[in-house]
């Protein structure tokens, strides 16, 4: 029944179109760009979609193995970004001076500009993987642990006394209660936080890194006009990695709390 | 016949002696409960009636140990509230179902059981018996929030039973519902309070649906909150629908709303 739904109700058809379409007037304005206008750098302000495809067909490999350094890395320091803030939002909902020795500081901690943090990070660990693994880390904690704690407050206060009538043990009220309710809110965290993740892996790669999108990113910037398709293509491979970061986030999310709101409706039928 | 009363003094199951509540909203102070004594028998089925702000709601909190009184004490089962609570002797249902959205409607059931160490199988059948005794075998693998206000409701009911708790306490249960599922659900209630038998505790502002449930209604009257009269229901069980429109009936509503009258 869900395997059949997104391609056989047709709803992909009008994606299509658009897409074409898009492409399309991309190719055209490109064209008038280079051809009709005469502006200078034409191809590095807006090049031909054709040319981009062709590099990727050329480069796939490259783009490809430098995409998994950073998917990697950016992936490794999400997760730890992630587990340390769940476990700061728990302990902020346990204790109310946990929350509010920390949370200033939390929050203080988004102020301070990531192209500044890298090279100070580096700085200490001397390690470009490491440096990536924990900015990646660092600009996923805060959303993370901010819709965590949201979450494990979201339980109605009756849904506590329930419990308090069942005699439950605190940690029993965690466990089967608090922690279940907190899932869409966590999720929508992890949502906004992976994406986040993938750019600032890349961010640090361009501050001086052997490998990863960010190094032929950069490399190709300094060549100029004529590796304008190339680092076209590496712009590109970095969108996708993060629209890849966040589909993986949502299919797990399906997976883990197909109950929520959010996903009730597209369920559909059942009513 | 051995009134309702009389069993209530021979076998105590829940006695209030003097509780009162006192709230502290900014400066002022609201009395909500002053001074109410009762004694609810083992096995017996009463009502709390009263318009808003009578203290009803109160009074059952203070019952189930969700609220500590002021003053006076409480005495359940020969322990104090909290001690009955630890023991696991209530199942509550409130006014809005409280499922929770993540388990299906037979694991909701089940939670309380999860609470109480029981092992998995145990868990299954007992659910299973429940959701049986509420009429719901059907619907085990849904979601609460693909089934009806009215099945959510004896989905919440089933749960509060999990424990086998001596004492239900209802805090206006059926309000959110529209008359007629009210009226079917009023029905259901007795039919499955008849297999279990346990001391109920009723909250509701309807007098016919009050009548209608109960061994004994607990009159309450608002500001301050206090037990205006105490009305035996001498119809007899089992309760038919029919009996709704029966001069008895409209004789006791009749007088439950003198009593209201009176003060």
């Amino acid at each position: 029944m869900k395997g059949r739904s997104f391609l056989a109700n047709g709803r992909w058809q009008p994606a299509l179109v658009w897409a074409i379409a898009l492409v399309a007037l991309w190719e055209a304005f490109s064209w008038y760009l280079l051809e009709v206008r005469e502006v200078p750098l034409a191809q590095s302000k807006l090049p031909y979609v054709h040319e981009i495809i062709q590099t990727f067909g050329n480069y796939g490999d490259t783009l490809f193995k430098e995409g998994k350094v950073t998917f990697g890395n950016a992936g490794l320091g999400f997760l730890l970004g992630a587990a340390a803030g769940v476990v700061l939002a728990i302990l902020m909902s346990v204790s109310k001076p946990v929350e509010q020795l920390t949370f200033p500081y939390a929050i203080a901690s988004q102020m301070i500009p990531i192209l500044g943090l890298a090279p100070i990070i580096y700085g200490i660990v001397h390690d470009e993987k490491l440096s990536r693994i924990l900015i990646a880390g660092y600009i996923t904690f805060f959303p993370v642990s901010l819709n965590m704690l949201r979450g494990l407050r979201s339980v109605q206060p009756i849904a506590l006394e329930l419990m308090r009538s069942y005699a439950a043990k605190p940690w029993s009220v965690y466990w089967k209660l608090r922690f279940p309710a907190s899932l869409p809110s966590l999720f929508s965290g992890l949502k906004i936080a992976a994406p986040l993740a993938v750019t600032g892996a890349i961010l640090v790669e361009l501050m001086g890194a052997q490998h990863g999108v960010g190094v032929i990113m950069l490399r190709n910037l300094y060549y100029g006009p004529s590796h304008t398709y190339m680092f076209w293509s590496t712009v590109i491979v970095g969108a996708v990695l993060g629209v890849l970061s966040y589909l993986l986030i949502s299919v797990i999310e399906r997976i883990a709390a197909p109950w929520q709101p959010d996903l009730r409706a597209k369920q559909g039928g059942e009513r | 016949m051995t009134t309702a009363a009389e069993a209530a003094a021979m076998m105590p199951e829940i006695q209030m002696d003097q509780v009162s509540m006192r709230y502290r909203a900014n400066s002022n102070e609201v009395l909500a409960l002053q001074q109410v004594s009762l004694t609810i028998g083992k096995g017996e089925f009463v009502s709390l009636l009263g318009p808003s702000g009578c203290g009803k709601t109160t009074l059952l909190r203070i019952m189930a140990d969700l609220l500590e009184p002021t003053g006076g004490t409480v005495t359940v089962a020969g322990k104090t509230a909290k001690e009955a609570r630890l023991a696991q002797k209530y199942g509550i249902v409130f006014q809005s179902p409280v499922l929770y959205d993540w388990r299906k409607v037979k694991a909701n059931i089940a939670m309380p059981l999860e609470l109480m160490g029981l092992k998995k199988a145990e868990r299954e059948k007992k659910a299973m018996e429940l959701l049986e005794l509420v009429g719901l075998q059907a619907f085990k693998d849904k979601y609460p929030w693909q089934l009806s206000g009215g099945m959510q409701q004896r989905v919440a009911i089933a749960r509060a039973l999990a424990m086998e708790p001596e004492i239900l306490l209802m805090d206006e249960p059926f309000s959110a519902l529209d008359e007629f599922s009210r009226e079917r659900l009023n029905e259901e209630l007795l039919s499955i309070w008849s297999a279990v038998r346990n001391t109920v505790v009723f909250v509701t502002h309807s007098i016919p649906e009050a009548i209608f449930l109960s061994d004994r209604v607990f009159v309450l009257s608002p500001h301050p909150g206090r037990l205006s009269a105490v009305v035996e229901i001498d119809l007899p069980r089992p309760r038919t629908k029919e009996m709704r429109n029966s001069p008895e009936f409209f004789r006791l509503i009749g007088r439950i709303r003198d009593s209201f009258e009176g003060v």
